[in-house]
């Protein structure tokens, strides 16, 4: 397992783990996070530190909380109580009487953070180059000329070179991700989110996304992957945390979640999915 | 002795034309007024904020439920009451534009709907501003999902303008009635004024239906933006928007 990231524990439980990593303060900080909707109880105080070039995969049962959570970093869903924090900064703190956090933030945030969705969602009435240079231009105020060389760069990265004028309906399903992936690469991100990016692939495309996400993973990129493919969180991971029922239940590094896993919970996660 | 129904159509067609023109120009003044005021109505309705909300209702709920012809009177005759003098061409607009407003508001409303939370979610997600993920990211596509049904409406309006005949406007329908009350050909003259009519709406009509199966058959997302196709599709470049 690589040295990118240290341990990744419950910051509120973990003082060992963050000592070990004195002077690598984490970029993203999750401290007691809950989200509700209503009643229902999505995620319930998790914590969770996400150091420079670590990559941490989130597993656990459907209905677990794992996409909610990973949305809550980025305040696509606004946790209900708890911080996060970028750069040791709690952000978005201030609410309107709407409970939305400050637009000026958000884009802050979401500049430092990239997201892939499960359903790619790119915009499917822009070519594939303007879905990569409309951000560019509109967030970080380049020129069409800087945003598309940036654009290509990336396709030419993703091996879509010859995708750039092409609408996003036309190409294939792993093509669109990997699209995807390079529009929220653009944005030059420290973090990227990674919300089942896999899920609505078959496997041969899924192994496209998944290896270009190695590869990103082998270059340093700082990523928080929610997934089912537990051989990427066992062997790209530098921690994997397992969540069920909201809660956190167990985290540490991947040969210790995957090889002695100490919750039963974990234990019958686990060997549901490895058996299939 | 009654002549044959088109006997005097040669005639009058040049002046028809010129009517039919005003015709043209008012249905392109009302879309232009209809068509914001519906995109604004609609994101009224949907506003967080109550009393925008309850004042686009309002709006959408008067202007459809009070016929377009109430309404035009209420502006032609109702205005100079209150000493506001405008010309009779600008009051069918007003008329026009508010009721198409009105109308056209749930059909975007609904068109909004279909581009769908998640369109939104990227936008946010990339960081873009809510007014940027509005007009890059959910107008474009909105519009394109709603054109076919805002092309009916368009026709529908068209037609209405004859209706502007009652307030004086010198549209197609009101040469047509001057045409029949010198001659006392009303038939040949509204059947001429008719057939003027049909040569735009029934094109139109046959489009929008050519439009709704291109639309069914391709689905979303699959070809390039709808008013590049309406003028002859080619996939944009790379460079292109």
């Amino acid at each position: 397992m690589s040295e990118r990231g240290l341990a990744n524990r419950s910051a509120a439980e973990a003082p060992a783990a963050a000592a070990s990593a004195a002077g690598d303060a984490p970029v993203v900080r999750l401290q007691d996070v809950s989200k509700s909707f209503g009643d229902h109880h999505v995620v319930r105080e998790v914590s969770l530190d996400l150091r420079a070039h670590e990559v941490v995969s989130i597993i656990g049962p459907s209905g677990a909380g794992k996409s909610t959570l990973l949305r809550c970093i980025n305040f696509l869903e606004p946790p209900t109580s708890g911080t996060v924090s970028l750069d040791g900064r709690v952000i978005c703190q201030e609410r309107d009487r709407h409970g939305r956090p400050s637009r000026k933030e958000l884009t802050e945030l979401r500049r430092a953070i990239g997201m892939v969705f499960q359903g790619f969602n790119l915009f499917p009435h822009l070519t594939v180059m303007r879905n990569l240079t409309l951000p560019q231009e509109r967030v970080l105020g380049r020129s069409r000329a800087e945003a598309e060389q940036r654009g290509m760069e990336l396709l030419e990265r993703m091996g879509l070179a010859d995708k750039a004028g092409q609408m996003p309906g036309r190409c294939s399903g792993g093509q669109q991700q990997r699209v995807a992936i390079a529009r929220a690469l653009v944005m030059d991100p420290r973090v990227m989110l990674f919300d089942e990016p896999t899920s609505s692939l078959d496997p041969e495309l899924g192994a496209e996304v998944l290896a270009v996400m190695r590869s990103l993973a082998e270059g340093g990129m700082t990523m928080v992957v929610v997934t089912h493919e537990m051989h990427f969180a066992r062997d790209v991971s530098d921690t994997v945390v397992v969540m069920a029922d909201g809660a956190e239940i167990e985290s540490g590094r991947p040969e210790e979640i995957f090889g002695a896993p100490k919750t039963e919970r974990t234990q019958r996660f686990l060997s549901a999915v490895m058996d299939r | 002795m009654v002549g044959a129904i088109y006997s005097n159509w040669l005639e009058w067609l040049p002046d028809q034309l010129d009517g039919l023109f005003v015709s043209v120009q008012l249905t392109a003044a009302i879309l232009a007024t209809g068509l914001p005021l519906g995109v604004l109505l609609a994101l009224g309705v949907a506003s967080p904020a109550k009393p925008i909300r309850w004042a686009a209702l309002v709006v959408v709920e008067l202007g459809r439920g009070t016929p377009a012809f109430v309404i035009l009177l209420l502006v032609y005759y109702g205005l100079p009451q209150v000493d506001v003098l405008i010309p009779a061409f600008a009051c069918g607009v007003i008329a026009f534009g508010l009721a198409m407003g009105a109308y056209t508001s749930e059909v975007f409303r609904a068109a909004f709907g279909a581009v769908g939370k998640v369109q939104r979610e990227a936008a946010d997600a990339v960081g873009l501003t809510g007014f940027d993920a509005f007009r890059y990211v959910t107008l474009p596509q909105a519009l394109r999902i709603a054109t076919p049904a805002l092309m009916g409406w368009a026709i529908l309006f068209f037609q209405a303008t004859s209706l502007c005949f009652t307030i004086a406007v010198p549209e197609l329908m009101t040469t047509a009635y001057n045409q029949g009350s010198v001659t006392l050909d009303f038939i040949g003259a509204f059947a001429l004024a008719g057939t003027l009519y049909a040569s735009i709406s029934i094109p139109a009509s046959y489009l929008v239906s050519r439009l709704e199966r291109r639309l069914d058959q391709q689905g979303q997302g699959a070809r390039p933006r709808s008013r590049r196709w309406l003028r002859g599709a080619r996939t944009p470049a790379p460079s292109e928007g």
